[in-house]
């Protein structure tokens, strides 16, 4: 341990650490645009000049070693000095376009104006004037004018992404950023540098121009792309999803999360082939109904069948509490020993850094409450099998679009009973009798459990019937809070979606059994009393991040 | 003086005739001494580096690390591009042995296996004298394996650059070398520990390397008499501007500025006033005409008189100069120069630049001069590399020591103003 000061106080900090490292463990942020403590240090942008006593000159926080004794001042005039200078600099080019920017509002060169900068400008002269609307790649657009030099996507794509494709040319205030001749920025996380840059440079090309940052709310979620998990954010305004962007967790994704998690997830969401509302199968068309009728119909239907002529497919995609009122639903209320669930494996779709080639956020976790045949019941295979011998007559299905399944679509028709949970239109619910609206990750409460055994939360981010943003604790955009009953976004549209636990502890009530679920915390409740594996847990233990619990090859089944 | 670097000596850039002079003598004394010995003769020696800053070259030396398991470099510095310098090219062109010569040697004292001779891009004509040397001295052994048929081997390798003053800077140096963008690192860590691909590396100017065989021949104490005490040796100095005969001159250090025009170049066509001197490449402090009495080209006489030796490549402007023009030309070639890769240089000098060219063009006003000064200050000692400095000390020392120029040059643009006025 080195004990050194900062600003006038003592701190016992690791000795290995740089100024900046061991000011940030102790809570204090040193101005900076280039460092960024999961890249290699460039000590570019100077932003994080402070004053080191018995050094001649002011050094940068981010490449000097601490050491016992240090003296560091951050607020000596020769540093504040220097950061104003810093700030004069950035500024003297740079178009200071921020009404039209989508940086705006999360700018570290615009937060750090405010903070650190004179305030006016003594620059009379042109500014250079270099390419903009330049296209890195399918999902990133870059401004050159508006970048800082601070080299941070270089060193992503370079030391992260593996894909060292980007580079300045020419020199001085002409540096210019760009792709090396005939290559383009479109690595599978190349969307990382967007929130990377700390200026508006780097653009969304999904994203650009559709909001101010201040319009949207930000929830915090996971992305249900793959069995990682990565924490994000998912940013809403007026009820529709405009961006999801990854939140820091080391213990799963560090600060990146991959494009196709980005963009695939949530675009089913906003989608128009969305469900308004359940539907029945009315002669041979389906049609939106009530959820009384939707419940009351499934229940009369599922009651003709015999027990062993059901079959149950459960969902990775789902969450934990889904699964688990599943799980209930199945033996106690349908009495079936036939449950199994669809696996996604894309082979080969996965790499070191975060994507897994299993392509459900929940596997894990089904795995981990026991999902799967009973004793003497039939699996996957056997269900398709059941059904091709017409003695599986009745099928229900969980949010998932089993029909992309070839062998599955192909024995769907000679069902006499398909009930489905499903949130969009698709191939499966083409075949349905029943289909029961289902919430979509962005809509509930809830789990997931990751490949390492993370458990982690979901939160409700955009609103469906049953919500209501202030009465239930939604992340709150100004708009939100502050709109009144005649603006366009004050009355946002809304879809009636349920989650399926809900969705199943109505019907199982309708079935004759009584499960007492109010919220998705009271299921995951009882589940960390029965499952093992999950002993000890509860929302607020989750908080943010997660908690990681022990894999074990042998889930419990739970006893009911 | 007796001339060292530069003797007189016709086809001295011939192996055979470097030889009858006592060529390579001085790498096989060295040989035969212990690579410590070697490294503590031009410690004492006093030799100081040529490439600008003055650093101790033998102290330089000691920093390599004696045990590691990677392999060490020199880089032999000849990108030779700040305005005003152009004494390397005399060594590449009339005495390129005594360079391979004093390469061989301090490689040997460093236990280094692999040397780069890194000439600056535009030396089309010398890159090609200097590949010829070289591939005469490989030939006749005194390169490569078993030299002079002893255990040590070491190669050189020709490094031409591409047309940037940066890659001067030791550290673009390396990265140029390695075949990156020409930046330069963020030190620590220095090169000694973390150079060349990552190995422990020293760099030295060819002015620097050229004065060891003369160490190694005559001893440290016959060589650290020549010139000041305290930085010695003889220096080549680059005389141009407004004097009789510019060119480049051997001279012992702590030769009085005014010897060096006056004597050495023939004084000032028209016997004009001087009006300024830049005494050591663009980069160094400019000096009044009239404060150059008695200060003398070593580092400690041109530190007390506000300067710098820096290359050496002294630069004179007589009574006629615009000296507004001159500054404004030299941060034009640091604006052009910058690497643009950290914030106050990349921004600075830019800026530097275009307040000066409205100079120029009458059109600086008196805030102008102040935010001039204060820019070059906001750069000074804020950057990775030296560059930044190297932009802001002519402009400051400009500003400091020739204010009424600037004045005067805002007052132009006024005048008509005021006449208008009270006609
Ligand atoms: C911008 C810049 C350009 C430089 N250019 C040269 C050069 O052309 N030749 C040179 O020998 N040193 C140059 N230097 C100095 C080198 O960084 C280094 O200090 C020198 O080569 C060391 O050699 P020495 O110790 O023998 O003087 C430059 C430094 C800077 C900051
Ligand atoms: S585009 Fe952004 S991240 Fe990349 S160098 Fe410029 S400012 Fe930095
Ligand atoms: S001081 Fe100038 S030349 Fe040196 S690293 Fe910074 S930007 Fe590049």
């Amino acid at each position: 341990m080195a004990r050194m000061t900062i600003d006038g106080k003592e701190y016992d900090v690791d000795p290995k650490l740089t100024i900046i490292q061991a000011a940030a463990e102790n809570g204090i942020e040193i101005p900076h645009f280039c460092w960024h403590p999961s890249l290699s240090v460039a000590g570019n942008c100077r932003m994080c000049l402070v004053e080191v006593e018995k050094m001649p000159k002011l050094a940068i926080a981010c490449a000097t070693q601490v050491a016992d004794g240090m003296i560091v001042k951050t607020e000596s005039e020769r540093a504040i000095k220097a950061r104003q200078a810093v700030m004069e600099f950035l500024l003297i080019n740079h178009p200071l376009d921020c009404p039209i920017c989508d940086e705006a509002g999360e700018c570290k060169l615009q937060d750090y104006s405010y903070k650190y900068s004179i305030g006016y400008s003594r620059f009379e002269e042109d500014k250079v004037h270099k390419p903009k609307r330049v296209e890195l790649g399918p999902h990133v657009m870059l401004d050159v004018e508006r970048c800082i030099m601070c080299s941070r996507c270089i060193r992503f794509s370079d030391e992260i992404a593996k894909q060292p494709v980007l580079t300045f040319t020419q020199r001085g205030d002409h540096v210019v950023l760009t792709t090396f001749p005939g290559t383009k920025l479109d690595n599978p996380y190349s969307m990382n540098v967007i929130e990377l840059c700390p200026v508006g440079a780097l653009t969304s090309t999904d994203f650009r121009f559709k909001s101010r940052v201040w319009e949207m709310s930000s929830t915090e979620s996971v992305c249900p792309g793959c069995a990682r998990g990565c924490n994000m954010q998912i940013w809403v305004r007026n009820n529709q999803i405009l961006r999801q962007t990854p939140r820091l967790n080391e213990e799963v994704n560090s600060y990146w999360m991959c494009d196709a998690g980005r963009l695939n997830t949530y675009k089913p969401v906003n989608s128009p082939q969305r469900l308004k509302a359940p539907m029945v199968r009315k002669d041979g068309a389906l049609v939106e109904v009530g959820w009384d009728e939707a419940i009351a119909k499934a229940a009369s239907e599922l009651k003709s069948f015999k027990k062993n002529e059901l079959a149950a497919l459960a969902s990775a995609y789902a969450t934990n509490e889904d699964n688990y009122v599943f799980l209930r639903f199945v033996r106690e209320v349908l009495g079936t020993k036939n449950l199994d669930f669809v696996r996604h494996v894309v082979e080969g779709d996965e790499d070191e850094l975060l994507i897994r080639a299993d392509k459900t956020p929940n596997s894990t976790g089904l795995k981990l409450l026991g999902v799967g045949p009973m004793e003497g019941g039939r699996d996957l295979t056997g269900i398709i099998q059941g059904i091709k011998e017409g003695v599986i007559r009745a099928l229900y299905i969980l949010e998932d679009d089993v029909a992309s399944v070839p062998e599955i679509a192909a024995v769907l028709p000679n069902l006499q009973l398909l009930v489905v949970h499903s949130s969009i239109q698709n191939k499966t619910t083409e075949y349905a009798d029943v289909v029961l609206s289902a919430s979509t990750y962005a809509e509930r409460h809830g789990t997931f459990t990751n490949f390492l055994g993370r458990v982690q939360r979901i939160r409700p981010a955009v609103a469906t019937l049953e919500h209501d943003r202030a009465l239930d604790g939604f992340a709150m955009s100004r708009w939100d809070k502050f709109a009144s009953h005649n603006d366009r976004w004050g009355r946002p549209m809304k879809r009636d979606a349920r989650p399926t636990w809900r969705i199943l502890t109505a019907l199982a009530g309708a079935l004759g059994t009584k499960f007492r679920y109010n919220t998705s915390e009271e299921v995951f409740k009882e589940i960390t009393e029965r499952v093992p594996a999950f002993k000890g847990l509860s929302y607020a233990k989750l908080g943010s991040g997660g908690v990681t619990i022990q894999l074990r090859e042998q889930a419990a089944v739970p006893a009911s | 003086m007796e001339r060292l670097i530069l003797p007189d000596i016709k086809d001295l850039h011939k192996l055979d005739v470097y030889e009858a002079h006592g060529g390579y003598s001085a790498l096989r004394k060295a040989l035969g001494m212990k690579p410590e010995e070697v490294t503590d003769e031009v410690k004492k020696s006093n030799l100081r580096g040529r490439g600008g800053a003055c650093f101790p070259t033998g102290l330089k030396w000691t920093f390599m690390p004696k045990q590691t398991n990677k392999p060490k470099y020199l880089c032999v510095n000849g990108d030779e591009s700040e305005p005003g310098t152009f004494k390397d090219r005399q060594i590449f062109e009339f005495n390129p042995h005594l360079l391979i010569e004093g390469t061989i040697i301090a490689c040997y004292a460093m236990g280094i296996t692999t040397a780069y001779l890194y000439i600056r891009g535009e030396y089309g004509k010398w890159i090609r004298m200097m590949q010829k040397a070289v591939d005469d001295a490989y030939a006749k052994g005194y390169i490569g394996k078993n030299i002079l048929g002893t255990e040590f081997s070491t190669e050189l390798v020709i490094h031409k650059g591409a047309g940037a003053y940066i890659c001067g800077e030791e550290s673009a140096l390396m990265n140029s070398i390695e075949g990156e963008r020409g930046y330069p690192r963020v030190k620590p860590p220095f090169p000694a520990q973390y150079g060349l691909w990552g190995c422990p590396t020293t760099i030295n100017n060819v002015e620097t390397i050229s004065n060891v065989p003369i160490i190694i021949n005559r001893g440290w104490e016959w060589y650290s008499k020549i010139g000041a005490p305290k930085h010695p040796g003889p220096i080549l100095v680059g005389v141009s501007g407004h004097v009789n005969k510019p060119g480049v001159y051997e001279m012992p250090t702590g030769v009085p500025l005014l010897e060096i025009i006056y004597k050495y170049a023939g004084g000032v066509p028209g016997n004009k006033a001087i009006k300024a001197v830049i005494p050591g490449g663009s980069s160094t402090p400019i000096l009044r005409g009239d404060q150059l009495e008695g200060v003398c080209m070593d580092a400690d006489s041109m530190k007390a008189a506000g300067s710098a030796v820096g290359t050496a490549g002294l630069i004179v402007m007589d009574e006629d100069t615009d000296l507004i023009q001159v500054i404004a030309r030299i941060s034009k070639f640091y604006h052009h120069e910058s690497c643009g890769q950290c914030t106050p240089c990349r921004e600075g000098t830019g800026w530097l630049h275009k307040i000066l060219d409205r100079f120029v063009a009458g059109e600086g006003t008196k805030e102008d001069i102040d935010l001039l000064m204060e820019i070059a200050n906001n750069i000074e000692g804020n950057t990775i590399c030296a560059l930044g400095d190297a932009a802001a000390w002519p402009v400051q020392s400009m500003i400091r020591r020739f204010r009424d120029e600037f004045e005067r040059r805002v007052a132009r643009r006024t005048a008509p103003v005021v006449e208008a006025v009270s006609a």
